[in-house]
């Protein structure tokens, strides 16, 4: 079990960091409430009436978006580390990879997604 | 290097999806982009036949061998018929046809590397390209209540099935330490009888019971068939049931091999709930579509009658049985699309004899083979696995497949009377569009000569 004790510290001073910044803010920080500030739910857009569960559905298409480049982060950093091992043939793989990302990106926008109107 | 020349026929079929996608906003009509489908269909399946692919490749993910090439020629011509049968449907419903073909292409692709998967990863991955693509085709005629409806459900059910295959491959991995299938076969035949592996086993069979839809995983398909516009329910009943079939034939005779008495009697379990609710539920249907859901369901379950055995020959049975069902049933789908509005209610089909002599009698021909009545190939497909499951002694279930074709016949040759002993009602249907008559006498074709001369299919069905 003794090489779970670093885990366990780590646990225990995330749970000191994270509690403590809490407890610090709340005693220290400036309070000015507000009523946009007290919603539960915070987009930093004022709200209009009463939130029956209708969202716009240009968040969902800016999650959307954002994933396709949280995706493509995610096997560009493993990749960027064993690049030169993998050499003009790892490179070739990931220029395609992306490529078929930017056209995934390319329809997007050339759909409208990114115009917030 | 030599491993890409595996991947040509799905590069080819992406390759083209990407192009769609790019010019998706500029194309109006539905003629341009079918042409490019059913182009790049056929040069697909050019490319699986122009070299000799290697057996194997990529590290042993993927094969090359006779089983992938059986099932690449299945789903190449799957996707080039219900191309050919939805141009009308993709106009007339005011979908975008740069978006609903490219769906199509990568949902084939998706079928093509289930087909020739090695691994459980690659195999999760491309039924889940495939099911992905699936859920927003049944959604795709966003005006019908229905069509979302379907949609819908399919995609909870189908996110629910995948949860369990990602279990069973999770629990599978767990015990023998491997995805490869090989690798699995001879990791199972150390840990024979430990219980997570064996419930691994069984979630793996049973999330790709889902793809089938097999009984008691069948709910989705009779709302996301009627929901769906038809030519993306025949795709589906066609093609996806094939793909779920190749996978569950790779899967359990190469990986799960030594687990054989395990699996076979969960196979057992849904063939016979499979054949006897859809044969039976199929009865009361008054909707076209949804009775050939039911129907389709119940197919699923005579298709697994085959691989019961885990023999090679029987899993040439299922083979030929996934390839002449899927044919037959593009055929029956044609027929409703071909007749448009008119041929969604079972009422519609009174009198299509004196008024349309020829549809009629292709309809009769499909659902002779649907009933599995000879000279068609309905009968062959249905014989071999019936013979398959007598020759390793389940008499009662052979007695039980044989009692629900009987059963369907009542169903299946209603609509023949309807069409030949009673008198039209309403307006005739107008003349088919030639792209429609085609991929009716491909499927025409296919039902007869697998019926004739079913030992031409049956050299091709290469067992995995």
């Amino acid at each position: 079990m003794a090489e779970y004790l670093g885990i366990l510290v780590f646990f225990a001073l995330a749970g000191t960091v994270a509690g403590g910044f809490v407890v610090l803010s709340s005693i220290f920080g400036p309070k000015k409430p507000s009523k946009v500030k007290s919603e539960p739910f915070e987009t930093g857009m004022p709200t209009f009436g009463i939130q029956t569960g209708h969202l716009t559905i240009k968040f969902y298409l800016t999650a959307i978006l954002f994933i396709l480049f949280d995706v493509e982060l995610v096997f560009l950093y493993p990749w960027a580390v064993v690049f030169r091992e993998l050499g003009a043939w790892g490179l070739t793989g990931m220029s395609i990879f992306l490529g078929i990302l930017m056209v995934g990106f390319f329809y997007a926008w050339d759909n409208g997604a990114l115009d917030w109107k | 290097m030599s491993d890409v020349l595996l991947l040509v026929p799905e590069i080819v079929l992406v390759a083209a999806a990407l192009g769609l996608l790019l010019v998706a906003r500029r194309l109006e009509r539905a003629r341009a982009a079918a042409t490019l489908v059913v182009l790049t269909a056929g040069a697909a399946m050019a490319a699986g036949f122009a070299w000799p692919s290697p057996e194997a490749g990529f590290g042993g993910i993927l094969a090359g061998d006779g089983y992938a090439r059986f099932f690449d020629v299945l789903f190449l011509a799957t996707l080039a018929t219900s191309t050919l049968l939805s141009i009308r449907h993709v106009d007339s419903d005011r979908v975008r046809p740069g978006e609903f073909y490219a769906l199509l292409l990568l949902a084939a692709t998706g079928m093509l590397l289930a087909a020739s998967a090695m691994d459980l990863i690659v195999l999760y991955l491309s039924l889940e390209l495939m099911t992905l693509c699936s859920y927003v085709l049944v959604g795709i005629t966003r005006e019908k209540k229905a069509s979302i409806e379907g949609a819908v459900k399919y995609f909870l059910l189908g996110s629910f099935a995948s949860a369990i295959l990602l279990y069973g491959i999770a629990l599978t991995y767990g015990i023998t330490g491997a995805t490869g299938f090989t690798s699995i076969a001879s990791g199972a035949t150390e840990n024979t009888g430990n219980p997570l592996l064996l419930s691994g086993v069984v979630l793996v069979v049973l999330g790709l019971a889902f793809k089938i839809a097999a009984v008691p995983f069948h709910a989705w398909a009779p709302d996301a068939y009627q929901g769906a516009s038809a030519p993306v329910a025949a795709f589906l009943a066609s093609g996806s049931k094939a793909a779920g079939l190749a996978a569950l034939v790779r899967v359990c005779m190469v990986g799960f091999a030594p687990e054989h008495g395990l699996w076979s009697n969960v196979l057992i379990a849904l063939a016979a709930m499979s054949i006897l609710l859809g044969s039976l539920v199929a009865l009361s249907q008054t909707n076209m579509k949804r009775l050939l859901a039911y129907s389709s369901i119940s197919h699923a379950g005579y298709a697994l009658l085959g691989l019961i055995a885990g023999t090679p020959d029987g899993a040439s049975a299922t083979m030929m049985y996934s390839f002449v069902y899927a044919f037959m049933t593009l055929g029956a789908f044609g027929i409703v699309i071909a007749l448009d509005r008119r041929g969604e209610n079972l009422s519609d089909y009174h009198g299509l004899a004196r008024t349309n002599p020829g549809a009629a009698a292709l309809m009769f021909l499909f659902l002779l083979s649907l009933t599995g009545i000879p000279p068609t190939a309905g009968f062959a497909a249905k014989f071999a696995v019936i013979l398959s499951v007598v020759g390793q002694g389940h008499v009662g279930l052979a007695v039980l497949a044989v009692l629900c074709s009987v059963i369907s016949a009542f169903f299946y040759l209603r609509i023949a009377v309807y069409m030949y002993m009673t008198d039209p009602e309403g307006e005739a249907p107008g003349r088919f569009p030639s792209t429609v008559s085609a991929a009716l006498l491909v499927a025409a074709l296919v039902t007869i000569i697998g019926g004739v001369l079913p030992d031409t299919l049956a050299a091709w069905t290469v067992p995995p």
